[in-house]
């Protein structure tokens, strides 16, 4: 405990937090960048969910009653850029500032100035997107996947889209360089790479994910540009190109994306499990091999997404099983966090309930998935409500229950503030039911026929359409109650945080302080048998 | 003690340069790669 905190008077280069605004503007301090990734991601999921709202609205009842199509495309689009670059994306980022030092006895990341310029550039980056809206043409409408030659009939929107993409990257690929760096070289000494909490290991996979694959969107979104503006034709059949290379080499990232989205919240749900199973993680060694192997096979499955567009039957055969052997590495990961809870004595607080709830829904989606990854049920299945079903799955009671899961573990160790349990398990509720009552009924639309990306739809489909909106609101208007219990716990309103917070959880996050002091570790803490994981 | 802060600090330099490197690699490989197709 002694070498946690910093004894600010003495130091003279530890001082505290800046006042005012210039401290969220040139703050290098981990804890203070990880705060504004955190509240970013809040606001964008906010916009991104209002923009969801504006589809389901259209979508309530058949017919065209809210919005011009073009509008409606546009929503579409900007609600899965936002949402996945701007929502889920910087959460992990956020949480892995403020986390992965603590979690390593680093004092800090690595490169605290290039973490300043990660955050900073995205704020800009989602104006540029945003500002679209009032552009001639309007926003981007082509989906979030920008295929050529579709996407090339963007208005003035498509070079601020292609800016902003860039943008994202950059910052996207600068937080994986700070992350790989302080995993690397800033651990305390006498914690092994095997010793790491597997918070720390799935955003070390996730990091080396983001640094192979976002350059690889970038280039293709230079592609774009330049068959855009300067007379190229990488993808334009007329000039020899090829459209259908872009659709190789967006899915060569868009596949590890998907990996990337979900493995950090595979790492929050391998924390908070054992500490309300009380009982150390199951197989914490094979946990680091199943995360490393899905990396890997995500790199060479990308194709599956095409299956429609032709390729080769044996193409077919190995993108086909390729697919289907995720999830081996995935089910070891699922029989692990199911055999931590076995004969545990477990407890049901609100981030136990999201990760349960994480384990039994983001299955579904596994399972949807391995459908959908079967060639000849994908030809049924493609562009239908059911890829909309399954990816919605993976990504909100997956990813993002993954986050607020995450959220209320370390929000008291954040604030030291324990928050509303009552509220919290209101909010849980509220939004696992919402949730399905959202997502399940895509599955039978789809499965019926009804195609994803449009405004109207043929009457058979108006009954699931209708459930599904009345779940979206009901989930939407439930995000204000997190909004709430957030700002309650900022605000310093309920019970003081202890500095372990739950019932003798592992790692060194708990042996400082709650809330957290602005510097920590300025000595490399021990890892003694109480809080290691092995 | 200030040689080893000396040291971590090339270290840190060193990873965050080659992994660095390894994006730019990865950005110019995938342009040339759609020289070379089209």
């Amino acid at each position: 405990m002694s070498t946690a905190v910093t004894d600010a008077a003495h130091i003279d280069d530890h001082h505290g937090p800046d006042k005012g605004w210039t401290r969220w503007l040139y703050t290098t301090n981990h804890k203070d960048i990880g705060s504004l990734y955190l509240i970013f991601s809040l606001t964008m999921f906010f916009v991104g969910g209002a923009m969801a709202l504006v589809v389901r609205s259209e979508l309530f009842t058949p017919g065209l009653q809210f919005v011009h199509p073009e509008f409606f495309n546009q929503m579409t689009t900007m609600h899965a850029l936002i949402m996945i670059f701007g929502a889920v994306m910087p959460a992990f980022v956020g949480l892995a500032n403020w986390m992965i030092p603590m979690m390593i006895g680093a004092p800090d990341m690595a490169l605290p100035r290039m973490n300043n310029w990660s955050f900073w550039i995205l704020p800009f980056a989602f104006l540029m997107l945003l500002s679209t809206l009032f552009m001639p043409g309007g926003a981007p409408a082509g989906g979030w996947t920008m295929y050529p030659p579709l996407v090339l009939q963007t208005g003035d929107a498509f070079p601020f889209l292609i800016f902003s993409v860039h943008l994202m990257g950059l910052s996207s690929i600068m937080g994986a360089i700070n992350v790989i760096v302080t995993i690397i070289n800033m651990r305390t000494e006498e914690m092994s790479l095997l010793k790491m909490p597997m918070f720390v290991w799935t955003w070390l996979i996730t990091a080396y994910l983001l640094i192979a694959v976002m350059p690889v969107l970038a280039g293709a979104v230079t592609m774009l540009l330049t068959d855009q503006f300067f007379g190229t034709s990488f993808f334009l059949a007329a000039g020899g190109g090829d459209p259908v290379m872009f659709q190789h080499i967006f899915w060569f990232f868009g596949h590890p994306e998907v990996y990337i989205m979900i493995l950090p919240a595979f790492g929050i749900v391998s924390e908070i499990i054992p500490t309300f199973a009380r009982k150390p993680l199951f197989g914490h060694d094979s946990m680091v091999y199943a995360a490393s192997s899905i990396a890997f096979l995500s790199f060479i499955v990308w194709a599956h997404h095409m299956f429609t567009v032709g390729m080769p039957l044996t193409g077919q055969l190995f993108f086909m099983f390729a697919t289907m052997l995720i999830a081996v590495p995935t089910g070891v990961k699922v029989f692990n966090w199911t055999a931590t809870m076995w004969r545990g004595a477990m407890t049901f607080e609100t981030p136990m309930l999201f990760s349960l709830a994480f384990l039994f829904l983001f299955t579904i989606g596994g399972f949807s998935g391995l459908m959908l990854a079967i060639v000849p049920a994908d030809i049924q299945y493609h562009d239908s409500y059911f890829v909309v079903a399954h990816f919605h799955y993976v990504l909100v009671p997956g990813a993002i229950f993954g986050i607020m899961a995450g959220v209320y573990y370390w929000l008291p160790k954040w604030t030291g503030r324990m928050y509303n349990e009552t509220l919290g398990q209101w909010h849980f509720w509220l939004s696992t039911i919402f949730v399905n009552v959202t997502f399940f009924p895509m599955h039978f639309l789809g499965l019926a026929g009804m195609p994803r990306r449009i405004p109207d739809y043929a009457t058979q489909f108006t009954d699931f359409n209708t459930v599904a909106s009345i779940g979206a609101f009901g989930f939407g208007l439930s995000q204000l109650l997190f909004l709430y219990i957030i700002v309650q716990c900022a605000r310093r309103q309920g019970a003081e945080a202890t500095s372990e917070v739950w019932d003798n959880p592992k790692g060194l996050e708990w042996t400082v302080p709650s809330p957290a002091p602005y510097h920590t570790f300025d000595e490399p803490p021990p890892v003694t048998r109480d809080v290691a994981f092995t | 003690m200030a040689d080893d802060r000396n040291q971590e600090r090339q270290r840190i330099r060193r990873t965050a340069l080659m992994l660095a490197a390894v994006a730019v690699l990865f950005y110019l490989g995938f342009i040339a790669a759609g020289v070379l197709r089209s």
